[in-house]
């Protein structure tokens, strides 16, 4: 008799989950479908936007920025996320689902190129106005971009152990890692993730390039070689230099990189100003600290880029990009938003409306470069898709592990997987 | 003689438990210590078991909506997953033709396709079932709960299917002549004796979904959705982990696990005791 | 009339799984063989253009596929032979009377709990530091050095991780599969004076291959498809030693944006693999004690 009870408790449990899975669970009406109303003040409601972006580090201050928007305008929008490296996996997936979301971030280059059919025209828009020179992402001739900010790279030195002086050329600079290996101290650190072992120290002899938009085409047809391009060939013999003076970048993790640099063990590292949001964790380095040019082939310019740059998707329907717009020039316009730029995200503004914040060291070396036009560009943007993490960082780790690969045969590998890459 | 090698024997297996388990020390360690400190050495106890970056963490995470979230999500996808692949399992077991066999090696051999593969016209097919047939597959709950059945029946069934096998069927065949339907059969004799591998599919499928993060990252969006593995993204910058909190937020990620890996354990151990009697 | 109404209970069984099972995985992974014929980045606005066999023409020619595949079937052939020892051997020690069973299984079953990519890190931290440092300072320091640095030791580093992870979940498979075993045979055994060893081999193994069937195939699957461990531990380095299949795959899907290319490859894995274990499968069905 139990036995029929029990038989009947599963049946009804059976049935309950049958139920949970074709009805109730998928009954239910999506929220979203309301266009745009009016609210009780008579002012009209704008239609809820979702905001996508990979920078993970200013997603909580987003949040943040958002509710005030929400207090001041009256007007929601929802704020995604995702781990850093998955973003663009995920972005590419809601966007081939449908699902959205109506403003979200990407890079300058072959990023943006390959998400171009989303962009909405923004040239017509009021925020876009602003945009300092040549730093507004364009798409055939159309403005469909708007910067989040500027960043730059180079050496980051310590002021009291490095004399930016006697880091001028190859020869001052090989010099300067043999004295501090003679000392025991690590002279300059790269670290093993791709973007900071190859992508960001070979955009250098890119940007040097008198078109290096150009080059890299010619690259990508075999026109040309690096190895047979004369600041690539200067590039090998700095990269000997690092190879034979300082602590090999495959045993050293961005987290090492930054903790030996903060505790006096590495002299420089080649990094950018983001950088310092993990230098704080170690202590106060106010001025001990600077940023000085890669000087390859006596180059006197920091690295200097767009982070990314907040798009809106046209594929929405109009009620969501009226609402975007309307959230992007808040954003750009109001005090809230200005200020939430600088201050809580901590970016060096790219709007000539906007004014800088406190700026840490490293931001002022970049702000600086800005102003005077003392500045590289970002070539690397424009390597063919997935090229650093997925063929320069192995070939790199192939040039930094075996003992007798010369600088030299490195151009040459790197000719090689290039030529491979963007067949 | 026997005893102190049963003594060494039992010391052994607790020295292996232990080396087995110092990653996990290390992740507790460290979710009390500051970038400094954790550079300085990573190995060392903490200096003080200050419990500020559990609160950063749970607050950061939206730790108890999070829970919930997760709880409503693997209970029902397990509890479904348990219910169909166990009927599946049987009806293939017990029905021996060609179709039967088709279905159960489709099932078995799907399980070996990548998800990286499936997940791009997975969101296609869901985004028309979306737009043609207006279920809300994305972004909801009830949507993750339906693909995480999908994808949990091939194992389910393939663990099934290999236990029901080495039970009697003169059982089942004595209640049909009792006149039990089919469905009676198996809820009244088949399912009970079941009780082992049900155990085994929940846990093993309990801790798999719990710790999904590949499939609700692309389903649920929104924040108040969101499922624990989910929330933690907030600790995972593109080149910089905030490790503290990434390590105080696994912590709390597993706990609820291990309690629930804990309590069915003991229904296995009870499962033992009654298989003993019987 | 009887045959009919077994047809509509095994419908009535089956089709709530099978429709479900359907829509989420059959159907992706038609469309999926659909795309390998087609040349397109994955984004829907962008233009398919229809390239026949081209893709399987040019995947036979991607030595790095070619590797990874090779790199794949060694990571798998390892990892199998050492979860399935270690598994079996920890469901045979937490199923005695030992004292410490219990905490045993509890912490034997620990890694299992902790999923994502973390502890990835936490083992390459392992790697890299710990063993650097055990090296210097036990001088032993041609087994601690940085594991993750040469190419063959990496792949090592990765199949300790994954047995690591993975030894647990067998051990419950083969704990429940140890608890069908009849006590009374074991006894009976016993009485008749068969010693620890031949109980083992002549009556508690062969008992325990339904057991061994899933798990063997569960750790085959699971090793082919490695992804998490991959990514965390080495992304494939050093110079793409230890690049193992799906981190080829989704690198030609997503980062350089060949989805037809991607799938291509796929779908010859799948192929080739399928072969492989469904033969296993089925071998080590057929060696299953009826009762």
């Amino acid at each position: 008799m139990r036995k029929g009870k029990k038989g009947k408790h599963v049946l009804s449990l059976l049935t309950v989950m049958a139920l949970i899975a074709t009805l109730i669970g998928c009954g239910s009406s999506e929220s979203s479908s309301s266009s745009s109303s009016t609210d009780s003040a008579g002012q009209e409601k704008l239609k809820k936007i979702t905001i996508f972006q990979s920078k993970v580090e200013i997603t909580e201050k987003l949040e943040n920025v958002v509710k005030k928007y929400t207090e001041e305008t009256g007007n929601e929008a929802e704020v995604w996320g995702a781990a850093g490296d998955n973003y663009g996996t995920q972005l590419q997936m809601k966007l081939t689902s449908n699902q959205g979301p109506s403003i979200f971030s990407i890079g300058t280059g072959t990023e943006a190129e390959k998400f171009k059919s989303y962009f909405y025209d923004m040239s017509n828009e009021e925020y876009v106005k602003n945009i300092a020179p040549n730093m507004a992402l364009e798409i055939n001739g159309k403005i469909v971009g708007v910067p989040y900010g500027v960043e730059g790279y180079g050496l980051v030195y310590s002021k009291e152990m490095v004399d930016p002086s006697e880091v001028k050329d190859l020869d001052s600079f090989s010099k300067t890692l043999e004295k501090f290996k003679a000392e025991g101290i690590n002279g300059l650190a790269l670290s093993q993730e791709g973007y900071f072992l190859i992508g960001h120290i070979i955009n250098t002899p890119f940007a040097l390039q008198p078109d290096y938009q150009d080059y890299i085409e010619k690259l990508n047809n075999g026109e040309v070689k690096m190895s047979e391009t004369k600041e690539f060939q200067e590039f090998a013999k700095f990269m000997d230099a690092i190879k034979s003076y300082v602590k090999n970048p495959l045993e050293i993790k961005y987290d090492t990189q930054m903790g030996d640099f903060a505790t006096g063990k590495t002299a420089m590292v080649h990094q950018g100003n983001w950088s310092y949001s993990m230098l704080k964790d170690y202590g106060d380095f106010g001025s001990k600290i600077g940023l000085m040019p890669f000087p390859l082939a006596g180059n006197d310019k920091l690295t200097v880029g767009v982070a990314s740059n907040w798009v809106i998707n046209g594929t929405a329907d109009a009620d969501e990009i009226k609402a975007a717009n309307a959230f992007l020039d808040w954003l750009f316009n109001s005090e809230t938003g200005k200020s939430t730029i600088v201050n809580d995200f901590q970016f060096i503004p790219a709007m000539t409306n906007i004014e800088a914040g406190d700026l840490d060291p490293l931001s002022e070396a970049v702000y600086e470069a800005t102003k005077s036009g003392k500045t590289l560009p970002t070539a690397n943007n424009y390597f063919p898709a997935g090229i650093i993490m997925n063929d320069l960082a192995p070939a790199a780790q192939e040039y930094f592990l075996s003992k007798d690969m010369t600088g030299e045969q490195f151009l040459q590998k790197l000719d090689e997987v290039w030529a491979k890459a963007s067949k | 003689m026997r005893k102190t090698s049963m003594l060494l024997l039992e010391i052994l297996l607790l020295v292996l438990a232990v080396i087995f388990l110092s990653p996990i020390y290390m992740m507790v360690v460290n979710s009390f210590k500051n970038r400094a400190e954790l550079y300085e050495n990573a190995l060392a106890l903490p200096t003080s078991f200050s419990f500020q970056f559990y609160k950063e963490a749970m607050q950061k995470m939206n730790f108890f909506t999070a829970i919930g979230n997760s709880l409503y999500v693997t209970i029902v996808s397990v509890l479904i997953v348990i219910v169909l692949a166990s009927m599946t399992a049987w009806m293939l077991v017990r029905t021996d033709n060609k179709l039967s066999k088709i279905i159960f090696m489709t099932l078995v051999a799907t399980m070996l396709i990548p998800f990286q593969t499936l997940m791009m016209p997975l969101m296609q097919v869901m985004d028309w079932i979306r737009t043609n047939l207006h279920l809300p597959m994305l972004n909801t709950h009830e949507g993750l709960i339906y693909m995480n059945v999908g994808f949990a029946s091939g194992m389910a069934v393939f663990l099934y299917h290999g236990f029901i096998k080495s039970i009697p069927i003169d059982l089942e065949e004595a209640a049909t002549i009792d006149g039990c339907s089919k469905f009676g059969v198996f809820w009244r004799i088949v399912f009970p004796m079941l009780t082992n591998i049900t155990i085994t599919v929940a846990i093993l499928n309990v801790i798999s979904l719990w710790n999904d993060y590949l499939l609700p990252s692309l389903t649920l969006a929104d924040k108040g959705l969101r499922t624990i593995p989910l929330s933690t993204f907030y600790f995972f910058g593109e080149f910089t982990i905030v490790w503290n909190q990434a390590m105080a937020g696994l912590t709390l990620t597993i706990i609820p696990v291990v309690i629930f890996y804990m309590l069915a354990q003991k229904y296995i151990i009870k499962g033992i005791a009654s298989g003993a009697v019987k | 009339m009887k045959k009919r109404k077994d047809k509509l209970w095994f419908v009535l069984f089956t089709f709530p799984l099978l429709f479900i099972f359907t829509t989420v995985v059959i159907m992706p992974f038609i469309f999926g063989i659909a795309y390998s014929f087609v040349k397109w980045d994955g984004i829907p606005a962008n233009p398919k253009v229809f390239v026949g066999l081209d893709n399987f023409i040019q995947l036979f020619k991607d030595e790095r596929f070619l590797s990874s595949a090779w790199h794949t079937v060694k990571f798998t052939v390892m990892a199998v032979i050492s979860v399935n020892v270690l598994g079996l051997a920890f469901s045979l020690f937490v199923t005695t009377k030992l004292r410490v069973r219990n905490v045993a299984r509890t912490l034997f079953f620990m890694p299992n709990l902790i999923g994502g990519l973390i502890l990835g890190y936490i083992w390459q931290f392992i790697f890299t530091d710990v063993f650097g440092y055990l090296g210097q300072s036990t001088g032993l320091d041609g087994i601690f050095f940085n594991w993750l640095l040469d190419p063959q030791y990496a792949l090592y580093a990765i199949v300790i991780v994954f047995t690591w992870q993975v030894a647990g979940y067998t051990m419950i498979i083969y704990i429940a599969g140890l608890q069908g075993i009849p006590d009374e045979l074991v006894e009976a055994a016993k009485v008749d004076g068969a010693n620890v060893w031949h109980r083992l081999t002549k009556i508690t193994l062969p008992l325990l291959m339904p057991a061994f069937t899933i798990c063997l195939f569960l750790t085959l699957s699971g090793a082919f498809k490695i992804y998490d461990v991959n990514l965390s531990m080495t992304r494939g380095g050093p110079n793409n030693a230890t690049e193992m299949f799906a981190m080829n795959i989704y690198n030609e899907i997503f980062a350089y944006g060949n989805y037809g290319l991607g799938q291509a490859k796929a779908v010859i894995f799948f192929l080739v693999v399928a072969a492989f274990t469904l033969t296993q499968v089925v071998m080590t069905k057929k060696r299953e004690v009826q009762y």
